[in-house]
């Protein structure tokens, strides 16, 4: 302890944050490393990039919930809104009158007006939670447990516990296969990498972005020091609604469906990324590049599992292992720290 | 054994804390079987005293007796075992649970893990039955109000057989019928063997209950005296303050401007019809004792808490929401530091501009350069003891703690300054620095008002002290014309 002191003072000081976003990339690296060596063809560029790219929904909603679990809250019914929202744009967009089928007739909207409204409806989950939590002050664990259930549950009546994925037009398929030109990226995961930049962005640089951190870190004080706590926790809510809204957009537009229930388990996903990149469950402390990594780790775990032909009944309990592993590394190395 | 006349015997006590000497070669008796009154001002050691004898604390040196044996408690259950109970401010009792299950609480008898109800279980209810037969035993504690709740403590302290029962202000949260109800209580235990300890700043209830009373002082035992020896409370407020020497007020050249703050008729649950003005440029003081209204009557101003009346600042009626009325120019350093003021796992660059982030922002992108230039400029200024200011707050001393919430204030560019107990908790040195910056300010033209519950303090820097007691504005006092300490004190302890 003792030395560790010392040698900190005698390098420039970096924040603990930094440290534990360092340090879960070097988890991830000896990760990797093992992957590669036990893992046939696992070192391939093409896989690589799969690693980094085929998560991009869940790292979406990582966002923000890695912002309210700062703020010290959580939003347990991103997943649920990405199916509702999903359902929701399949439903406007389905030709109206067109068969005998109950699941094959929709409203007849124009695509962009479609998602549009599908959007609206799912800020309008997010200000549900908004409402009960920062108004009423109700515990978010409570509230957004009911809104997941909630959001899911219209969508199983739309689609009356199953699909509709007929009678769609053409464009509606597009913005979720359409790849940039000349590879093979698709535009989600565009919409990612730009989303986690501006979350970045946000997070570090601006007055808004630093009050997400303050009233994680105290919320009564955050009040006397002239912070409306109420109205930020209620934006927040509403974005974590948003982004999950667009996930479910490019979802159903990448299916050509709209399934009740996909993203079943997402929200935990979520959650599960955003502690493995070292935000803490107790508020005021984590960043939107830990929970990057934290998504890249857990990609390269389910890849690896994968590629070594594990039946998937087995992948659960390997992410669970090595979940378990990796925030117990990170709590002791932060321990070891102070 | 042979039961002395004494049930306590303390000798030679002392307690040393880093930078104080808490309690300073106390010794005293109290004898079996009576009400014994402890009584002093805040910082007088009857905390330190109470929690040495409940095993909160250990002593630094010096000779307990209970009973004619040596008493040195490890723990507070330690010291219910060896005969003395404790019902302090914060009760003790579990809501959820029936009185019997709170009687019988920590002391079950249980086969095989299984809970029993024993001779023990009925002795309690018993005697809480004696007591105040209203309160049944399947009722739910939570249903009860806070004066039955401290009987129900009461009656397991008397069913446990405890010699002394230390009560630490139990009328503080009660109402007069209740008050009433428990003094005859009180009297009542002395037929059941018990001693009780009582610890009050109301004055009139020493008269009323008191066998015999302690008075301290700096740490020190200044007298123990059966109650009819003493005249009246005058005798007693003369014992509790003695000579009190205040450091060098200097009288300000008081130009009168027009009031930058009137409060007229300010009144809610806690506060009763406050009305008075503060001017630019003034420092004002409200003393009174813990309970008396000072943070409530903060906190109203500064709109964290609902209230009726009318507050006037600059002319305007002043919004209640703490975001509005620190736009508006006022800032407040609020009692709890730790947990009101600071955010204690972010650094000091963190902290000192959150008031203010208009300051070192453009068009809501935060400067960094600006945001650490400005935190350097306060370290300095208020001499921060820190190696960097990427320290986080809660690695820091209290009195460096203190100065931050000080820093985030000063940045808030207020025109009044509102602070709730500025030196609470922290060192000598660290509190005539913080008063040194007060002064300052005040030439600088800012209108200050301190809530305090150290006369010494306000005596030492405030233009105009008003009392309060109870939630009421009792007196007003120019300083440096006509202060008189015992009257202060007088008014404070809810003398007429």
């Amino acid at each position: 302890m003792r030395t560790n002191q010392a040698s900190g003072a005698a390098l420039p000081q970096m924040s603990n944050e930094s440290f534990l976003t360092l340090f879960m990339v070097g988890v991830l690296a000896v990760i990797f490393a093992i992957a590669c060596l036990v893992v046939p063809n696992f070192f391939q560029a093409r896989n690589v990039l799969n690693i980094v790219t085929n998560n991009w929904f869940i790292i979406i909603l990582g966002i923000g919930v890695t912002f309210l679990l700062i703020t010290g809250n959580f939003d347990m019914s991103v997943g649920g809104v990405i199916a509702l929202t999903g359902v929701l744009s399949v439903w406007f967009c389905q030709g109206a009158n067109v068969s005998q089928n109950v699941l094959a007739n929709g409203l007849g909207l124009p695509y962009i007006l479609a998602v549009g409204l599908a959007l609206l409806c799912a800020v309008g989950i997010g200000a549900i939670n908004a409402f009960f939590i920062a108004r009423l002050k109700v515990p978010s664990i409570i509230i957004t447990l009911g809104t997941m259930m909630l959001a899911r549950g219209i969508a199983q009546i739309i689609t009356h516990g199953a699909q509709r994925n007929t009678s769609l037009p053409d464009e509606f398929g597009l913005v979720g296969t359409a790849a940039l030109p000349g590879t093979n990226i698709k535009i989600s995961v565009l919409v990612m990498v730009v989303l986690v930049l501006l979350a970045f962005v946000f997070e570090k640089m601006t007055v808004s972005g630093r009050r997400i951190y303050l009233i994680g870190a105290n919320s009564e004080a955050s009040r006397l020091s002239g912070v409306k706590v109420g109205r930020h926790l209620a934006s927040l809510y509403m974005l974590s609604a948003l982004l999950a809204g667009i996930t479910g957009i490019l979802l159903a537009s990448e299916y050509k469906a709209g399934v009740s229930n996909r993203a079943t388990g997402y929200e935990f996903d979520a959650l599960v990324i955003a502690l493995l990149g070292g935000v803490s469950i107790a508020g005021g402390f984590g960043s939107v590049l830990g929970m990057f990594v934290g998504a890249i780790i857990l990609s390269v775990v389910t890849s690896a599992a994968t590629g070594l032909l594990l039946s998937p009944d087995w992948q659960f309990t390997i992410k669970g292992v090595v979940t378990f592993l990796a925030i117990l590394a990170q709590r002791f190395a932060l321990d070891r720290r102070k | 054994m042979e039961l002395t006349d004494n049930v306590l015997e303390i000798r030679d006590l002392v307690k040393d804390f880093p930078s104080v000497r808490a309690v300073n070669n106390v010794s005293f008796d109290i004898k079996r079987n009576t009400v014994h009154c402890l009584v002093g001002e805040n910082g007088a050691g009857k905390s330190t005293l109470i929690k040495i004898l409940t095993g909160a604390d250990q002593r630094t040196s010096g000779n307990i007796r209970l009973n004619g044996a040596e008493y040195a408690p490890r723990s507070t259950k330690d010291a219910k075992l060896k005969g003395i109970s404790t019902l302090f401010q914060e009760l003790n009792v579990v809501d959820q649970l029936t009185v019997e299950e709170n009687l019988s609480l920590g002391m079950e008898d249980t086969t095989l893990g299984f809970l029993r109800r024993t001779d023990k279980t009925k002795r309690m209810v018993e005697a809480m039955n004696s007591l105040e037969p209203s309160i049944k035993p399947r009722q739910l504690v939570s249903s009860l109000s806070v004066a039955k709740k401290q009987i129900v403590e009461i009656a397991k302290a008397v069913a446990t057989e405890s010699d002394i029962i230390i009560m630490d202000e139990p009328t503080a949260a009660i109402s007069e019928g209740e008050i009433k109800r428990l003094f005859k209580i009180i009297k009542g235990l002395r037929e059941r063997n018990v001693t009780v300890i009582y610890i009050s700043h109301r004055l009139d209830e020493i008269f009323e209950l008191g066998d015999y009373v302690t008075v301290m002082r700096d740490g020190k035992h200044i007298d123990t005296r059966p109650i009819s020896q003493i005249k009246d409370r005058g005798e007693l407020v003369k014992l509790m303050i003695g000579k009190t020497v205040f450091e060098q007020y200097t009288l300000k050249e008081g130009a009168c401007k027009d009031p930058i703050l009137e409060v007229r008729g300010l009144s809610n649950q806690k506060l009763n019809d406050i009305c008075f003005d503060v001017h630019p440029g003034e420092i004002v003081g409200f003393y009174g004792l813990v309970g008396a209204g000072k943070t409530e009557l903060a906190r109203a101003i500064y709109g964290a808490d609902s209230y009726g009346g009318e507050i006037r600042f600059k002319g305007r009626r002043l919004p209640n929401s703490p975001d509005k009325v620190i736009a508006a120019g006022i800032a407040l350093v609020p009692e709890e530091r730790r947990s009101q003021g600071l955010f204690t796992i972010l650094t000091i660059r963190s902290n000192v501009p959150v008031m203010n982030m208009r300051k070192i922002s453009r068009a809501g992108f935060i400067d960094g350069s600006r945001e650490r230039k400005i935190s350097q400029e306060y370290i300095e200024k208020l001499r921060i003891a820190t190696s960097s200011m990427e320290k986080e707050t809660r690695k820091l001393s209290g009195g460096n703690q203190q100065k931050v919430v000080l820093a985030k204030c000063l940045f808030a560019d207020a025109d009044l300054l509102m602070l709730d107990e500025p030196t609470r908790g922290i060192d000598v040195g660290a509190k005539s620095e913080i008063y040194a910056i007060i002064r300052r300010l005040s030439e600088e033209g800012k209108a200050i008002m301190i809530f305090s519950s150290e006369l010494p303090e306000v005596v030492n820097i405030c233009d105009t002290i008003y009392l309060l007691y109870d939630g009421s504005l009792k007196e007003t006092i120019r300083n440096g014309c006509d202060l008189d300490s015992e009257k202060i004190l007088h008014t404070v302890t809810g003398g007429a």
